[in-house]
């Protein structure tokens, strides 16, 4: 319970991870600690959302350990992993479509207890963050544009008030002046003490605002350090074979926008 | 067509779209269709049989008794033949064998337990069989009052899923990895499901036993047309369930009434096949169609 202050809110050592039979993940450790940003760049396909998927339990690691806030959390299901306070927002903004913006934003808070007032303040919260969504409260989820799209699935895990959050490509598909937005929420969480895990393609914008970063290629790390080391180091160049920061998506896909 | 045709088409409507509902609620957190619910049905109906008419308690109580025995025999079911498929694979079809599996093993214990008698049951305090003449038709008053009991019990189930867990179920059906990421338990829905879905059905074979009698054979007949409402009223939809349920029931009357008995079957079958080879996800839409 009582984390050490000098000791990382997250931490993933020597982490194998996959899907099935498919091992996607060898020996990963990275460590997040309170109130960071941290990014994880990596081309298509180097196993970056496997990594959070399995730090969120969706991908039970097979190897290696995994802690949060002080608790060995490696083979918790999600909904322990939740209730401990590591949120995660997938990759493609998977809201429930047919349920309103309203009824998604409450089904960011199932199986907790508020009181009434603690409930409206963090609705409150998420309306100061995201004034859009307060407009929007009943339509239905899937009537929402790709950015809103993004702030509603990061509000609803704004109603759990995560120690950590994790995003997943939060600026995919989104039109610059929306992706400065969802950049600004990730800073104002951040002032609110929300460690932050991201993964993002744009990666000089990302590199600017975090305080960390991890390199990873097929599956591994290779190469972590503060945001400006990484920014200014090879292994980005490395990683993305000369590519340094361009957004990789060759392929299409889906935006929901 | 004669107004009395009519009437019973809706009465057996009634129970059909019951059935169906009993169906959704199962399968929307699961997406298993549970094949043993028309013997739920049936033990609801026998359980209840015996314990009113043969051990003589009172109706209340008989009543309450036999949805928690049945509800619990659904999450047995649930534990034992669906839970260790699906955490093998979420998409598996192997719940088709196991549940189908947990229809027989019912059917032939029962057949051990009770005999092939029907036993006669009698409606609530109140309501009885005898028909009312109210023109032409020759409904009874636990007739009337059945169908509007259907009409309650079909809007409460709606106004559950209007709750934080009802919608819950809905975002399981929806997405549930996405459920399982906001901290969603599927598993605890599942069995939850599994619980109350399982002690509806019994609850409609209570509701039709003082009609159809308590009998050993109930189960097949409403597996296959309450199934039949399901479908055509698009799976996990209870209003289109209904609404297909009286449609199958007025056809069936109707057949009944033209044809010879051998055929009316068939004629259902016609209708039902006529809907879903025009609009294969039922008359309806399907709420919970997957988008992922
Ligand atoms: N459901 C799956 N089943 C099997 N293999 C998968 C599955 N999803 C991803 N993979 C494989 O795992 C590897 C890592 O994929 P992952 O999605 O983690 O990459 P990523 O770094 O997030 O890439 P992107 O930038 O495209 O999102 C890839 O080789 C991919 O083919
Ligand atoms: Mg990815």
């Amino acid at each position: 319970m009582k984390a050490t202050v000098s000791l990382p809110l997250l931490s993933a050592t020597n982490v194998d991870a996959g899907y099935g039979h498919v091992r996607v993940l060898e020996s990963v450790s990275i460590d997040v600690r309170q109130g960071r940003i941290v990014v994880l760049v990596g081309r298509n396909g180097a196993g970056k959302s496997t990594l959070l998927r399995a730090l969120s339990g969706l991908n039970r690691p097979t190897a290696g350990k995994v802690t949060f806030d002080g608790r060995d959390i490696t083979t918790a299901r999600p909904n322990a992993i939740v209730d401990a306070g590591l949120l995660h927002v997938a990759e493609g903004r998977r809201l429930f479509r047919r349920q309103s913006v309203a009824d998604n934003i409450e089904l960011g808070r199932y199986a907790l207890r508020l009181t009434e007032q603690e409930h409206d303040r963090r609705v409150d919260r998420i309306h100061q963050l995201f004034p859009i969504l307060q407009e929007k409260m009943n339509l239905p989820a899937g009537s929402l544009s790709g950015g809103q799209q993004q702030m509603l699935a990061i509000a609803q895990a704004m109603m759990r008030e995560p120690k950590l959050l994790m995003l997943d490509e939060p600026s995919l598909g989104l039109a610059p002046v929306l992706v400065d937005q969802v950049f600004a929420a990730i800073l104002a969480l951040r002032a609110q003490g929300v460690a932050i895990l991201l993964v993002e393609q744009l990666v000089e914008h990302a590199l600017e605002i975090a305080d960390d970063a991890y390199v990873m290629q097929n599956g591994r790390v290779i190469a972590s350090g503060p945001a400006a080391e990484i920014a200014a180091g090879d292994a980005l160049q490395a990683a993305f074979m000369g590519e340094h920061g361009a957004p990789h998506h060759p392929e299409p896909r889906q935006s929901g926008s | 067509m004669d107004i009395d045709v009519l009437a019973h088409g809706i009465v057996a409507g009634s129970l059909y779209a019951l059935v169906a509902v009993s169906f959704n609620i199962l399968y929307r957190p699961t997406n298993v269709f549970n094949f043993a619910q028309g013997e739920l049905v049936m033990l609801g109906a026998m359980i209840f049989a015996s314990l009113t008419s043969l051990a003589g308690m009172p109706w209340l109580v008989a009543f309450a008794g036999t949805l928690v025995a049945v509800g619990c025999i659904g999450l047995v079911e649930e534990r034992i033949a669906v839970a260790p498929i699906l955490a093998r694979s979420q998409t598996g079809t192997g719940w088709v064998i196991t549940t189908l599996a947990t229809s027989l093993i019912i059917s032939n214990l029962v057949g051990r337990f009770w005999g092939p008698d029907p036993i006669l049951v009698k409606p609530p305090a109140l309501l009885s069989m005898d028909s009312l003449d109210i023109g032409a038709s020759r409904i009874s008053s636990y007739e009337i009052a059945l169908v509007l009991v259907t009409l309650v019990l079909v809007a409460i189930v709606e106004r559950v899923y209007r709750t934080l867990k009802g919608k819950a179920v809905m975002a399981v059906a929806e997405d549930r990895e996405a459920a399982l990421l906001r901290g969603i338990d599927p598993g605890s829905l599942g069995r939850w499901s599994f619980f109350l879905g399982a002690a509806f059905a019994a609850m409609t074979g209570v509701l039709a036993a003082p009609i159809l009698y308590a009998s050993t054979s109930l189960g097949p007949d409403l597996l296959l047309k309450g199934f039949a409402a399901a479908a055509v009223g698009s799976i996990g939809n209870n209003r289109g369930a209904l609404i297909a349920g009286y449609v199958i029931g007025v056809t069936e009357a109707v057949g009944a009434s033209l044809l010879s008995p051998g055929y009316q079957e068939a004629v259902i079958f016609i209708v039902v096949l006529a809907v879903l080879l025009l609009k294969p996800e039922g008359l309806f839409g399907s709420p919970n169609a997957r988008t992922v």
